[in-house]
C-alpha cells in the first residue's frame, strides 16, 4: 500500500507563504493498493493535484468520502480525470435519511455553485452508500464506521498486504466524554483505529483553542494523542490543520505534541505532522508463520 | 423471541449510542440507554441517584434482569411485564412510549416516576432506545 497526502488542511483552502510546507489544500489522500488499485480518501482541493499527477492514463478509482462538508468535496469538479470519458469513478460515502449520496453531492455540483452538473460529467461515475459491513476493493478490505462529527460522517480502515491505514480526518471523540476514562467500546472510532499501522487523524486545534470550538466536530491536540494511545496505533499523522495555523505554528504544535507523546512513553518516531505531498509506503508484510 | 444479544462484549458501540451516552452523561435528568436487543448498556448519575446504585456497580443488564433489580411495578406493586415497558414498546414498535411506574431503589424505597422512551433510529435501522425518568413527588398528580 502506498500513501500520498495531497491535501492536509481543514475547513477551507489556505494557500500562501505561511502554509508552504504543510500545505494549503484541503483533505485528500491517495492510496495505491498492493495490486495497483487506486483510492482517494476525500476529494478536497488536494484532489486537483492528484488528478494532474495521474496524467492521461485511463483511470479507474474509488473515492471514499468521509462526509460532504465542502473541504472534503470541493475538489471534485476540478479533478481532471472526471472530465475524461475513459475514466471510471466510484464514489462511496455516508448514507443519510434525507437524500441519496448522489443527490447530496449534486447540490454542490450544480448551478449556481458549479458550472457543470453531475449528469454532464463525461466520466463513468457511480455513487454508493458505504455498507455497514466490511467490503473489498481489489486486494483490500475496507471498513467504514460513523464517528463523532457534525452530520453523517465516516472514518475508514483499509487493510491490505498485512498493513492497515485508518483515516479519520474530522473527529471529536472527546465531545462530552473523557477518552482516557472511557471503556474501549464506547470510544468513537476505536475499532477502526485499533492497532492500525498508520492512523491519519484530526488535530485541528491546540488545547488552548479547543474551548472556543467545543462541538464543532474536531479534536484538540490532547484528544488526538489520547485517542492514538488508546487505540495503540503504530504511527499517527496529525491531520486536518486549521486554516489559521501557519507552518511556524504547526512546528510549535508538533514540538509540543512530541514532548507530550514521549513524556507519556510514546515512540517519538511514531508521531508525525501531516504535510502536503508527503508519501510513504506500507510494504506487504510476510504472513506470520507458526 | 424479540430480544437478542445485540453486541458481543467489547464490540464497538454504534456512534448513535455513543452520542446518546455522552448526552445523558451531561444531564441531571435520570436517563437509561438500551441497545437494539434491549440490553441496558448505560444509565447516568442522576438515574444512579434515584436507584441507589451507580451504573458501574450494576454493569450491562439484560432485559430479563431489569425486573429483579429495579422493578418496575404498577400501582398495586405487581411487576410490569416487559412487553408493557415504555422502552420495550419503543424499541419493538419504533415509536415513543410513555408511562407512570414505580421503581425500587437499592435501599428498598419505592419511587413513582414518569417514563418517556424514544427509539434511536438511524439510516441503517434501529440502534436501541433511550428513556428519561421524571420522579413524581409525593401527592403530585401527573398525566
Amino acid at each position: 500500500m502506498r500513501v500520498k497526502l495531497w491535501g492536509t488542511r481543514g475547513s477551507v483552502p489556505s494557500p500562501g507563504p505561511e502554509t508552504l510546507r504543510y500545505g494549503g489544500n484541503t483533505s485528500c489522500v491517495q492510496v495505491t493498493l498492493s495490486d495497483g488499485s487506486l483510492l482517494a480518501l476525500d476529494s478536497g482541493t488536494g484532489i486537483r493535484s492528484l488528478g494532474l499527477a495521474l496524467g492521461d492514463e485511463p483511470a479507474r478509482l474509488h473515492i471514499l468520502l468521509t462526509h460532504l462538508h465542502l473541504d472534503h468535496i470541493q475538489g471534485l469538479v476540478f479533478f481532471a480525470p472526471a472530465f475524461k470519458p475513459q475514466t471510471e469513478i466510484v464514489i462511496w460515502g455516508p448514507a443519510s435519511p434525507e437524500a441519496s449520496l448522489r443527490d447530496r453531492i449534486a447540490r454542490y455540483i450544480s448551478a449556481p455553485l458549479s458550472p457543470v452538473e453531475v449528469r454532464e460529467l463525461p466520466c463513468d461515475v457511480s455513487f454508493r452508500h458505504c455498507p455497514e459491513t466490511e467490503w473489498e476493493i481489489g486486494p483490500a478490505k475496507i471498513r467504514a464506521a460513523s464517528v463523532t462529527h457534525r452530520g453523517p460522517t465516516l472514518g475508514y480502515r483499509i487493510d491490505d498486504g498485512g498493513n492497515s491505514l485508518t483515516y479519520i480526518p474530522d473527529h471529536e471523540p472527546a465531545l462530552g466524554a473523557d477518552i482516557e476514562e472511557l471503556e474501549e467500546d464506547w470510544i468513537s472510532g476505536f475499532e477502526l483505529a485499533h492497532h492500525a499501522s498508520v492512523l491519519i487523524h484530526d488535530c485541528q486545534y491546540s488545547d488552548t483553542e479547543y474551548p472556543d470550538h467545543v462541538g464543532w466536530g474536531h479534536s484538540a491536540l490532547s484528544h488526538t494523542l489520547a485517542f492514538a494511545r488508546r487505540v495503540s496505533a503504530q504511527r499517527t499523522l496529525l491531520f486536518h490543520h486549521d486554516p489559521l495555523h501557519s507552518d511556524e505554528f504547526l512546528d510549535q504544535l508538533y514540538r509540543e505534541a512530541r514532548e507530550r507523546w514521549v513524556g507519556d512513553g510514546g515512540d517519538p518516531s511514531a508521531l508525525e505532522m501531516a504535510a502536503e505531498r508527503a508519501e510513504f509506503e506500507l510494504p506487504v508484510s510476510a504472513p506470520a508463520t507458526t | 423471541m424479540f430480544f437478542v444479544e445485540a453486541s458481543s462484549p467489547g464490540a464497538q458501540k454504534p456512534i448513535e449510542l455513543i452520542l446518546a451516552r455522552n448526552l445523558i452523561s451531561s444531564l441531571s435528568t435520570p436517563a437509561f440507554l438500551v441497545d437494539e436487543g434491549g440490553v441496558l448498556i448505560f444509565y447516568n448519575e442522576a438515574a444512579g441517584s434515584l436507584l441507589g446504585k451507580r451504573f458501574e456497580e450494576i454493569g450491562k443488564v439484560g432485559p430479563e434482569q431489569w425486573g429483579s433489580i429495579f422493578g418496575p411495578f404498577d400501582e398495586q406493586g405487581d411487576p410490569i411485564p416487559y412487553d408493557e415497558l415504555p422502552l420495550v414498546i419503543s424499541i419493538r414498535q419504533g415509536r415513543p412510549a410513555h408511562a407512570n411506574l414505580q421503581v425500587r431503589s437499592a435501599d428498598g424505597a419505592e419511587h413513582e416516576i414518569e417514563v418517556s422512551a424514544l427509539p434511536i433510529v438511524t439510516p441503517h435501522g434501529s440502534r436501541g432506545g433511550i428513556a428519561f425518568f421524571w420522579p413524581i413527588a409525593d401527592g403530585e398528580v401527573r398525566g
